[in-house]
């Protein structure tokens, strides 16, 4: 993917920048508002990393004009500022997700990788299958080779979105956020709990796990 | 050239007082005048009845018997002692009988006139003393000449007291309530200056100090209460901040400090430390630190009042789903978990911290509650139409005497030093319910000692 960072921080900026071309994207960087937002009209990009504050032109401002010039890439806002109200406000201008600094590089690995995705086909989805494990989401049913398993609603969307995400880190707070909408961090291993229920449904009667935890980041559903 | 004025003298109560002594003088200055002419009114019309009352008495007389007749009833009536007067004068003009050598005044040719003249006579004291009189002058048929006259001294001794009266009691009044007004707008003057220097205690820095209540209940007791009110209300903020700030220092800078001295420690041992792990460490109590500074702000976020979102949210919905997200975490920890939640339940609130402050209180009961003890979360109407969210467990509660103490930021109860946390858990919870104008009560809750347990209650209006 084609990434476009417009953070004046620099050093945050490059610790951004060498994050995502480890993960194998090509990554720009700028450092005001104005010459982000040029940048962002100018060349194709696939996704744009904005920081809320920036000089010239503020983050909020920025997408608000991107998307009104016809500018469809997702955006990603970082920001210091975590309280809903940021967030809501963030969204509201056009953004797709929101990530409050300071945050884990695997964290921002997954979230980019969850939007470039996103992007992909607009035509409408009814099946979602990894590896031999299928979920229809018309009859909202999930079956596994030949067995059907039986799921939770909330199972059913915590399975849904790791499915959406297959074969990619999802981290604890992007569960919790997509699948929960909640946004703040539990002290206690509400998740983990969670996916280990689910796990015990999808994974515990077959010889190939497919939910994997990935240590020090989230997990990752994959063939 | 303008005078400075005394302060009292530029008190809204001092010009009060004047334009209350300015009318209160020309509302007395009015009342007199109408008591003046209607005493002297009165007294006018009764001498002219009584004059008449002579005339009539005369007439009768010349009717009845001639001039001889007449003459003899003015004798009489001379000889008696009375305001009147009486001269009868022949067609002459030759006085014939009466008080007066002559008549003072022009005759009528006939008929008769009003007239109005002075005299002179012996006082009691014996001097000479001038007085005037108001009579008729009548032309008898036979053209003699008679006067009744009534001696006015009376009537203007009174009429005289009462000018002389008015004047005194004019200059008198006006002095006594400028008097009074003075004192009171002194007395407000005095009061408005405890105030001013009150306020300028408080900005030079001295927030203890306090206006005066003198327990009159007046609007100057009534400000200062309100003023001293504010006062206590800056004061505990004042204090509150101090607080979070030395609070702050010491839960920042204690991890900072033993990252710094580990760091350090790392550096000097050179080759023998895992330096991966060493970097792993230092991220993780960063992460912490980073952590708590950000519950700090999310926490006076909170306790300004302006983080919030208000929205009608369906609190039976949301504490059903947050029973959902920990029933597992909850069983996993050995706890039996169950939640009674009333359908339907509605509050106006900020959805996000409401769940925040539930959230709290679940993490700390399973936290806290040890293995095979029960948790229970719920949510009821209570009797005075409130919502009440309450989080019960079997963990060793907080002794009585520590529940206030334990929703202050930072505090940390000894129990808990060894748990991972920040201290600030349910000093959100407090802050959230204080938002929503609601209250948070800790109390004992349903275990049995020495783990009596804990109850953590919610209580929030269903309007805000």
């Amino acid at each position: 993917m084609h990434i476009l960072v417009i953070e004046d921080d620099q050093e945050m900026a490059s610790f951004v920048q060498r994050v995502l071309s480890e993960a194998g994207h090509t990554v720009d960087t700028v450092h005001d508002g104005e010459s982000g937002l040029n940048m962002a009209r100018s060349m194709p990009v696939d996704l744009l990393i904005v920081d809320r504050m920036l000089p010239k032109k503020s983050g909020v401002d920025l997408v608000r004009e991107f998307r009104d010039s016809g500018g469809n890439a997702p955006a990603l806002f970082l920001s210091a500022l975590g309280d809903v109200d940021h967030r809501v406000e963030g969204l509201q201008a056009g953004g797709d997700d929101y990530l409050t600094k300071p945050f884990a590089p695997s964290e921002l690995a997954a979230r980019v990788e969850a939007l470039g995705r996103r992007g992909g086909s607009e035509a409408p989805i009814t099946t979602l299958k990894v590896g031999d494990l299928e979920m229809n989401l018309l009859a909202r049913t999930v079956t596994r080779g030949e067995e059907a398993i039986d799921l939770q609603p909330r199972e059913f969307r915590l399975l849904e979105f790791l499915m959406r995400n297959a074969g990619q880190v999802v981290t604890r707070t992007m569960l919790l956020e997509k699948v929960w909408d909640y946004h703040f961090d539990p002290q206690t291993n509400v998740i983990d709990v969670h996916i280990s229920r689910l796990r015990s449904k999808i994974d515990k009667e077959f010889d190939r796990p497919l939910l994997h935890t990935v240590r020090g980041a989230g997990y990752r559903l994959q063939a | 050239m303008k005078l400075p004025l005394p302060p009292f003298m530029r008190t809204t109560t001092f010009r009060l007082a004047v334009v209350h002594a300015l009318m209160f003088l020309f509302f007395t200055f009015g009342l007199l005048v109408y008591l003046f002419y209607s005493t002297a009114g009165y007294m006018r019309s009764e001498s002219v009845r009584e004059l008449d009352g002579e005339v009539q008495a005369l007439a009768a007389a010349f009717n009845a018997g001639g001039m001889d007749r007449l003459n003899q009833s003015v004798i009489e009536r001379s000889s008696v002692p009375g305001p009147f007067f009486y001269v009868l004068q022949d067609p002459t003009g030759q006085s014939v009988s009466g008080d007066f050598a002559t008549i003072p005044d022009d005759l009528p040719d006939r008929g008769s006139r009003e007239t109005n003249f002075s005299y002179q006579t012996l006082n009691r004291n014996g001097e000479l003393e001038t007085r005037s009189a108001n009579g008729i002058i009548i032309r008898l048929p036979n053209q003699a000449s008679l006067l009744v006259a009534y001696d006015l001294g009376t009537r203007t001794q009174i009429v005289n007291r009462i000018t002389r009266t008015v004047w005194t009691a004019l200059p008198i009044g006006l002095a006594m309530s400028l008097i009074g007004g003075l004192i009171i707008s002194r007395s407000a003057a005095r009061r408005a200056e405890q105030l001013t220097r009150t306020t300028d205690g408080v900005m030079s820095g001295d927030l203890s100090s306090r206006a005066p209540v003198v327990g009159s209940g007046d609007e100057f007791d009534r400000l200062s209460e309100r003023m001293n009110a504010m006062l206590d209300r800056l004061e505990q903020l004042m204090l509150t901040t101090r607080h979070a700030g030395d609070a702050i220092a010491h839960d920042l800078r204690s991890p900072l400090t033993r990252l710094r001295n580990r760091l350090e420690a790392d550096l000097r041992d050179g080759e023998k430390v895992n330096r991966a792990e060493s970097i792993e460490r230092t991220i993780e109590e960063v992460d912490a630190v980073l952590a708590t500074f950000n519950a700090i702000l999310s926490l006076s976020r909170v306790q300004a009042g302006n983080a919030a979102r208000f929205q009608d949210i369906e609190v039976s919905e949301l504490l059903s789903e947050l029973a959902e997200l920990y029933e597992p975490a909850a069983e996993e920890a050995g706890l039996e978990f169950s939640s009674e939640i009333e359908p339907g339940l509605l509050i106006e609130g900020d959805k996000s911290l409401i769940a925040q402050a539930v959230t709290n209180l679940l993490d700390n009961a399973i936290k806290y509650t040890p293995e095979g003890g029960a948790m229970t979360l719920r949510a009821r109407k209570t009797r005075s139409d409130e919502v009440e969210l309450s989080v019960t467990d079997t963990g060793p509660g907080i002794p009585e005497a520590d529940r206030e103490r334990a929703v202050r930021r930072f505090v940390r109860l000894e129990a808990s030093r060894t748990q991972p946390g920040n201290g600030l858990g349910l000093a959100m919870v407090d802050a959230i319910a204080r938002l929503h104008q609601g209250r948070f009560d800790l109390s004992e809750g349903p275990g049995t000692p020495p783990n009596i347990g804990l109850r953590a209650a919610l209580t929030l209006p269903t309007e805000v």
